[in-house]
């Protein structure tokens, strides 16, 4: 059975640089996997490639269709969310909004409206602030209504670009929880990037390390979680 | 007293003509950064469009929303012609552009329509009314009601509806609202068709009270310059406020002071932009942002 | 001998268009002299605004207005102070360019937008701000100028090369501007080639890192400016001296869109620019309005509301297809053709040409 994402050597990089140099990576369906790597080893490029945001040659399928050509809109309207690096926020509008732009997509109505309650009773604090500007949000807060709005898009895929960071502990606990609920609820897949390996692997089954645009190690994170070699190598501690 | 009302009347009806045009050359710089030097002769040339409907017969009040929706679809058509292929070129090019624009459209109304002065008909009569004692036309009171109307129609699409929202998130983030499914390219050509509409209405408001030909928008372009200027060029509301206080002003002035008379009226409207850009440059209701070096 | 062989083709080009100026009105009729001064006229402005826009990056849609400032100071001082109408034109050209230096000063805080609005206005108001002062600028009149006299060495020199024809003050007046032409255009290039036009071009395309390096940007800027009105100010009293009077009606906003329409036609940042697009600011108005008359399959009808309109489409539609395929600019597109010809037939033997590619525009 053809895995949810796939992709196929792929090679990116920005005008004259490379960044990506033949990557091969799956996502199965209802799956958490992480992206690991140290800085610029092109985490955030693969992520872009599969929206559409940057070149890409190679090959990348969702449920078996290929992603060549499309728009960033169009990909996304395939049922893949995208939390970008530094979350996307759309400062100039209200946080209700934002959420708005979220569902703006869906015919359901009535399901629309409980997934709004979930996601108020997930993150209490975006219905205090309905009505303000999504500028006056903290960081960590931002972080929450980003994937707030990106849960309201019901899609198969989240792809979620560094979460955690320059946030405070308690406020990455609490969006992990969140993560892991909404997969395990809603049977969302998500491919995870982020620096913070530890907590990746624990909410992953499954996790590719990068080393300069390759794919250096894969694997089932458990097991790269208790290889100390590794851990030490990569994974940094 | 008497005199300062009726000032004040007519200055309202000038400002909201103003206004509509000033929230049109708003919506197009929110979109993309830029001034669209062409507003005003698109506005010319929808205008001459309602002549032709009302001239074959179409009652005013259907020949108005017909003539809006005809600029709707010229703005879009416009945008996706002209526009698009220079999207993302520097902000000398799409100037050029825009004022190649203005030029060409300028010269197809000569071409299509004469260049001989028409009376546009309006659907308010020029009798005046009494109010404490000043005679006002109805004639300005029926601009000020009908573009109020518009405006706030233009007020509810932007802020109350799905599509109002799209739009606005797609002139401010385009790259995040791509992120979201927003068809960013055809929210720029709609922002390019309500802009056409709005502006079409300023076109059609003022040509009962001047003549009716393809020069007609380029007095009125530089008071609505000078009322986005004045509202902070990102804010629809300060277009339409800046609307009003240039109109109200430049009538008082033309009235009170001598040395402006009638032919200098213009002039007043240079010395507002000027002001403005140097004293505060974003206007009463613009965001300060970061200008660089 | 050896040297002029090595000298890069554009040397030669040069030549060949000067001697072809000078040698213009020894065997056109004399109002066609006038119409060429025309052209070299335009070609003044658009040098000083290719500085300006092409250079420094900074847009005006205003030197229509500075230019009215140049003819009417000249024309003034001829009339009402008898002035030689040579020592003028110098004159006028300072006075314009110091305005056009302390308009640069409020322009530092404009952004390119803002500022071509700001010159848009300036240039819409302008005509009704000279009719004012009427007992000083002649009111919507205007003011006549006399056609000056050539001096002696100037018609013995003309009736010797032409074997006895009489120099007209036409003829005269193009010479003047010709040799105004050649001196300006020496000095931009001069300007250009050297540090300030490297520091133009810095501010231009990267104005923060340029700061970075310590290059005084406000200070270019304005300078930009003020040459840029020095030109322009020439350029006005040339037009008046050649035109025979000046009226606020023969400087609309009009002129100030055709002057930055020729600028970029002709090549934003480029040398050649400045004279093709004063070729065509002058040429296209009347070769349009008289093609179409001439055409006899066209009905007269159509024909002559295409005369009012048609160099307005004309204009406007050339403007949007040259910004979309060629932002360039004519010369740009010269150079690129003369590049890739360069390469296709020498190959290898160009590496040592030191044909320098144009400026790509990014203003």
């Amino acid at each position: 059975m053809a895995a949810l994402l796939e992709l196929e050597e792929v090679r990116a990089g920005y005008g004259q640089t490379s960044v990506l140099h033949g990557v091969s990576m799956s996502v199965e369906e209802g799956q958490i996997v992480s992206l690991l790597g140290a800085n610029g080893a092109g985490k955030t490029t693969t992520l872009r490639s599969i929206t559409g945001g940057v070149r890409w040659t190679g090959d990348i399928r969702y449920s078996g269709r290929s992603l060549k050509r499309l728009s960033t809109e169009d990909v996304v309207r395939c049922g893949i969310a995208h939390v970008p690096e530094g979350r996307g926020i759309l400062t100039e509008l209200t946080v209700d909004e934002n959420l708005r732009l979220g569902s703006h997509l869906r015919k359901d109505g009535s399901d629309v409206r409980k997934d709004y309650d979930r996601v108020f009773e997930y993150f209490p604090v975006l219905r205090d602030r309905r009505r303000l500007s999504a500028s006056t949000l903290s960081g960590g807060e931002q972080q929450m209504l980003a994937v707030a709005r990106a849960l309201l898009m019901r899609p198969r895929l989240m792809l979620l670009d560094e979460p955690s960071l320059g946030l405070a502990p308690i406020v990455v606990r609490a969006i992990f929880e969140i993560i892991r609920t909404i997969n395990q609820a809603d049977g969302v897949a998500i491919f995870l990037v982020e620096q913070n390996a530890r907590l990746a692997l624990e909410i992953s089954s499954h996790a590719y390390v990068l080393e300069v645009g390759r794919v250096a190690v894969s694997g089932a994170s458990s097991e790269l979680m208790g290889k100390e070699s590794v851990r030490r190598s990569y994974l940094g501690y | 007293m008497q005199e300062f009302i009726q000032l004040l009347v007519s200055g309202l009806a000038n400002g909201g003509i103003f206004a509509s045009l000033a929230l049109a050359l708003v919506l197009i710089y929110n979109a993309m950064g830029l001034v669209n030097f062409a507003q005003g002769e698109m506005a010319m040339f929808a205008t001459f469009i309602a002549f032709t409907l009302i001239g074959r017969g179409f009652n005013y009040w259907i020949a108005f929303p017909l003539t809006l929706v005809i600029a709707f679809a010229g703005g879009v058509l416009i945008e996706r012609v002209v526009i698009r292929p220079v999207e993302r070129a520097p902000v000398l090019t799409l100037v050029i552009v825009t004022l190649g624009l203005a030029t060409l459209v300028n010269g197809t109304a000569g071409f299509l329509f004469g260049y001989e002065p028409r009376v546009f008909p309006s659907p308010f009569s020029v009798r005046t009314v009494n109010i404490i004692g000043a005679f006002v036309s109805y004639r300005d009171l029926g601009v000020i009601a009908t573009s109020a109307v518009v405006l706030v129609l233009i007020y509810v699409l932007l802020q109350r509806t799905t599509l109002g929202l799209t739009m606005r998130a797609a002139a401010h983030h385009p790259e995040a609202s791509r992120l979201l499914g927003v068809r960013v390219s055809w929210m720029l050509a709609l922002g390019w068709g309500l802009a056409s509409a709005v502006g079409a209405l300023s076109g059609i408001m003022v040509a009962p009270v001047l003549v009716l030909e393809p020069n007609l928008m380029q007095t009125i372009i530089i008071y609505a310059f000078a009322a986005a200027v004045l509202g902070g060029i990102e804010s629809p509301l300060g277009a339409v406020v800046g609307g009003l206080i240039v109109g109200v002003t430049v009538n008082l002035a033309g009235a009170y002071i001598p040395f402006v008379g009638g032919d200098l009226q213009l002039a007043v409207a240079l010395a507002i932009i000027v002001g403005v850009l140097v004293i505060k440059p974003n206007g009463l209701f613009g965001r300060a942002s970061v200008r660089n070096v | 001998m050896r040297r002029l062989r090595s000298l890069p083709p554009r040397y030669w080009l040069v030549l060949v268009v000067v001697l072809f100026f000078v040698g213009l009105p020894t065997v056109v009729p004399s109002f066609q002299s006038s119409e060429w001064a025309q052209v070299l006229i335009f070609a003044i402005v658009i040098m000083g605004l290719n500085i300006l826009v092409g250079f420094s990056g900074q847009i005006s849609l205003g030197h229509g207005a500075l230019m009215a400032l140049g003819a009417y100071t000249s024309a003034i001082l001829i009339h009402r102070y008898h002035m030689d109408y040579l020592v003028t034109i110098p004159i006028a050209g300072l006075l314009t360019g110091a305005v056009g230096f302390l308009l640069g000063i409020p322009a530092l805080r404009l952004s390119a937008l803002y500022l071509a609005l700001a010159t848009f206005a300036l240039a819409v108001v302008t005509p009704s701000l000279i009719k004012r002062p009427a007992d000083l600028t002649g009111g919507v009149r205007g003011i006549l100028i006399a056609a000056p006299d050539p001096p002696q060495f100037a018609k013995d020199a003309f009736g010797a090369v032409t074997g006895g024809s009489a120099m007209t003050s036409d003829q005269w007046l193009y010479y003047v501007s010709l040799m105004i032409a050649i001196l300006l255009f020496w000095f931009a290039w001069n300007l250009v080639r050297n540090r300030p036009g490297r520091a133009m071009r810095a501010i231009r395309d990267r104005e923060v890192a340029a700061a970075a390096s310590g290059i005084n940007i406000a200070g270019y800027k304005t300078l930009a400016f003020g040459i840029s009105a020095f030109y322009a100010g020439i350029a006005g009293a040339l037009y008046g001296l050649t035109s025979g009077f000046v009226s606020p009606d023969s400087f609309p906003l009009a002129l100030s869109f055709q002057l930055l329409v020729g600028t970029v036609i002709g090549g934003l940042a480029s040398i050649a620019g400045p004279l093709i697009g004063g070729t065509f600011t002058f040429w296209l108005p009347i070769v349009s309005s008289q093609f179409v008359g001439s055409q006899p399959w066209i009905p007269t009808q159509i024909a002559s509301t295409f005369k009012d309109a048609g160099p307005a489409v004309t204009y406007g539609a050339l403007l949007i297809l040259i910004m979309i395929f060629a932002p360039n600019g004519i010369a740009g597109l010269l150079a690129s053709g003369y590049a890739y010809l360069r390469r296709r037939l020498l190959g290898a033997a160009d590496r040592k040409s030191g044909h320098m590619p144009p400026d790509p525009q990014t203003v």
